[in-house]
């Protein structure tokens, strides 16, 4: 265990930016969702085939896959792009923070399209009827009988989401991202213990998928406030 | 396999039951000869469902004593079986097994059960199917069939067992209005061959007719229990009295 | 910036060759997940404390942390151990593909089994009271009863996994396999074109996903005659 001693800083460093990646990307995914589930539920055809697009795409491709493309794929636009200002520049990349925490954000977002879709639709139609019975408009049926409600139905999947979101990180060190995987290579250069390295990587993203398992379960429990009745 | 006349099939002796702190069932004593045909009724909650479940262990009686035609229920295995053999139960929702075809559902439990043979089962099962009057459904798969065809698929299936004792759990309480005397018709003409028979039912017409015995039950405990004239015309107990009013009112 | 399809043309055949190494891994790991699934499903429903808690732990751990760091414990963690080097595993455990296949197979195991577990619960409770009623035993029920229906209703969501493993499969590119995505990899090392040989290779995933969903569509209506009301 002393071999970790000295360690533990860049460690805890590594796993504030699994944190940050995990925030960032929670937004996004959120808004990608959001975005797609409706684009699916609008009337237009074609924002629906371009949602249906966007799912079957990110779905049917390997994460890293995307992590890859996302980052690779910005440094040949943005180096072609400042080859035009100043054709001295070799390579200009996008930080692997922003390429992955927007790919893993794509990805998981595709699923959260689903799962957002199947919630909107899962809202009790009579709740709708009685809002605009009230006199409520569109705006306020929407932010207030809608997305309430919605949210609750969609809690059990979309904290499956987050936990998506927490171990994608992983893959965001293969382009460089330095958070835990990447302080374990450099340790084991140094110690020589790959093992004992990596199942420290393996206890802290436990952690963060038990806060977040913890933090959905307590959610749940107040979203079922409005169902489960006196017993 | 016959009794001797002054030993009852059914015996239940200060049965109890609780589920945590709710008191389902309190002191139920009850007695039921060979041939007897009891209707249990009462409101919901009343513990009627709780009181048949008991008797073959679907649920366990908190205390008290329950002996089928001699074997007492305990919680050991070979005490539960030999009582579950002797006692078929038909189910408010049915339950058949959906993945089988009616025939299947029938034979399944005689072969695993009785370990009887695959052609004997199927005789036995197309005997019962026709006894329903339903033969002609046998390849089908329940989900194709109506409720009340899938509740007389129920009955024969307990009866290919050959049962001692038939248990009924509110048998017509999730059909259609049209399809309750299809499945009534069947549970009478048992009741005229004479099995034993305790069915918890809303039925008033059935228990009129049928019943030797009708119990009201209210509150987990058996309020009254006499013979139907008595009970309809002569009810002792207020609180059957208002149940009858609120039942048959409409 | 042109899109070169010319490139594409000649590199489509070259990644192609790796897809054999994705379809082993995928087909291994996927049936030794499954059985590791099963044994997984039965001591969670055991009733058995000794055999339910361990494997809720195994499930908790391999379900709560990235595949990827299981794959690099296995990979580069376990020679660490003069233990693993001496054992009749270490020809495996030496292999960058044994280890892919060992620690997809783990994780995999680890999902697959709480879908089984869904299966199992969504039984119709009623159903397996029919069951108990007409005395059939614990066994009887949970092969005859059981097992049918949660199988039926375990596919929808395995067939979901499986998609996942093969997407997983392309992690085993990051231990040095010449699967599609390694191979990939090596070429846009060389190329400098990304989008025509990433793109290109996602194309090819879709595609295999899209085959995969398919064939689970054809079993789910298979098995699921019986929901039909015709």
């Amino acid at each position: 265990m002393d071999v970790l001693a000295g360690w533990w800083d860049d460690y805890f460093w590594g796993a504030v930016v699994v944190g940050k990646v995990f925030f960032c990307s929670l937004a996004l995914m959120i808004i990608f969702g959001l975005l797609g589930a409706m684009a699916k539920l609008s009337n237009s055809r074609v924002a629906q085939k371009i949602a249906g697009a966007y799912t079957v795409v990110f779905r049917g491709t390997p994460e890293i896959l995307v992590v890859l493309l996302l980052y690779f794929g910005s440094a040949v636009v943005l180096t072609a792009i400042a080859q035009v200002f100043n054709p001295e520049i070799k390579f200009v990349d996008v930080p692997p923070f922003w390429a992955g925490t927007i790919a893993i954000s794509i990805i998981v977002g595709s699923y959260a399209t689903e799962t957002f879709r199947g919630a909107f639709l899962g809202v009790h139609p009579g709740s709708i009827e009685a809002a605009r019975a009230l006199g409520m408009s569109d705006l306020q049926t929407f932010v207030y009988v809608r997305i309430p409600e919605m949210w609750r139905l969609a809690l059990p999947p979309f904290g499956n989401h987050m936990l998506s979101l927490v171990k994608d990180t992983a893959l965001i060190s293969i382009i460089g991202l330095n958070e835990t995987m990447f302080v374990a290579k450099q340790a084991i250069t140094v110690t020589g213990k790959p093992f004992t390295m990596y199942i420290v990587v393996g206890a802290i993203y436990l952690g963060f998928s038990t806060v977040v398992t913890l933090f959905v379960m307590g959610a749940e429990k107040f979203g079922e406030r409005t169902t489960v009745g006196a017993k | 396999m016959s009794i001797p006349e002054n030993r009852p099939l059914i015996q239940m002796q200060n049965v109890n039951k609780f589920f945590g702190d709710f008191q389902a069932l309190k002191n139920v004593n009850l007695e039921v000869r060979k041939g007897e045909r009891i209707v249990v009724c009462g409101p919901s909650g009343s513990g009627k469902s709780t009181m048949i479940r008991c008797i073959n262990r679907l649920e366990e009686h908190t205390d008290g004593h329950i002996v089928i035609d001699g074997n007492t229920l305990t919680d050991k295995v070979k005490d539960i079986n030999a009582v579950r053999r002797e006692v078929g139960m038909v189910f408010q929702n049915f339950n058949l097994f959906p993945h089988m075809t009616i025939v299947k559902n029938l034979m399944i439990a005689q072969q695993l059960v009785r370990n009887t043979s695959k052609n004997d089962a199927r005789e036995t099962a197309m005997f019962y199917l026709e006894r329903v009057k339903i033969p002609e459904q046998a390849q089908k798969y329940p989900i194709q069939l109506s409720g009340g065809q899938q509740q007389r698929v129920a009955i024969a299936r307990a009866l290919c067992m050959k049962p001692e004792i038939m248990l009924f759990d509110e048998p017509t309480s999730a059909l259609d209005p049209e399809m309750i005397n299809e499945v009534l018709e069947v549970m009478v003409d048992l009741a005229k061959e004479g099995m034993t028979m305790i069915c918890v039912t809303h039925e008033m017409g059935f228990a009129r007719s049928v019943a030797d015995r009708i119990i009201f039950m209210d509150l987990g405990e058996i309020v009254e229990e006499a013979a139907p004239e008595e009970f309809f015309d002569n009810p002792k107990s207020e609180r059957t009295k208002k149940f009858l009013s609120q039942i048959l009112s409409h | 910036m042109s899109f070169d399809l010319q490139l594409i043309i000649e590199s489509l055949p070259v990644m192609l060759m790796g897809i054999g190494i994705t379809f082993k891994l995928l087909v291994i790991s996927g049936v030794l997940g499954l059985l590791l699934a099963i044994c997984l499903l039965l001591m969670r429903i055991s009733g058995l404390w000794y055999l339910n808690i361990p494997a809720q732990i195994y499930i908790y751990v391999f379900r709560g942390t990235p595949i990827l760091v299981q794959i690099f414990i296995v990979y580069y963690g376990l020679p660490q151990f003069e233990s693993v080097r001496e054992s009749i595993f270490w020809p495996i455990l030496r292999e960058p593909t044994g280890c892919a296949i060992l620690a997809l197979s783990l994780n995999t195991g680890a999902y697959v089994s709480e879908i089984l577990r869904g299966g199992v619960l969504g039984v119709d409770k009623g159903v397996l009271e029919a069951g108990s009623a007409l005395g059939m035993s614990a066994h009887q029920k949970f092969i005859y009863i059981t097992t049918p229906i949660a199988t039926r209703l375990a596919l929808p969501a395995y067939s979901n996994d499986v998609i996942s493993l093969l997407k997983s499969t392309a992690l085993a590119s990051t231990i040095t396999i010449a699967d599609m995505t390694g191979i990939a990899r090596t070429i846009v090392a060389d190329t400098y074109a990304p989008y025509e040989i990433f793109i290109s290779l996602a194309v090819v995933y879709m595609i295999f996903t899209f085959g995969l969903q398919k064939l689970f569509g054809i079993i789910e209506g298979y098995l699921g005659q019986y929901t039909k009301r015709e």
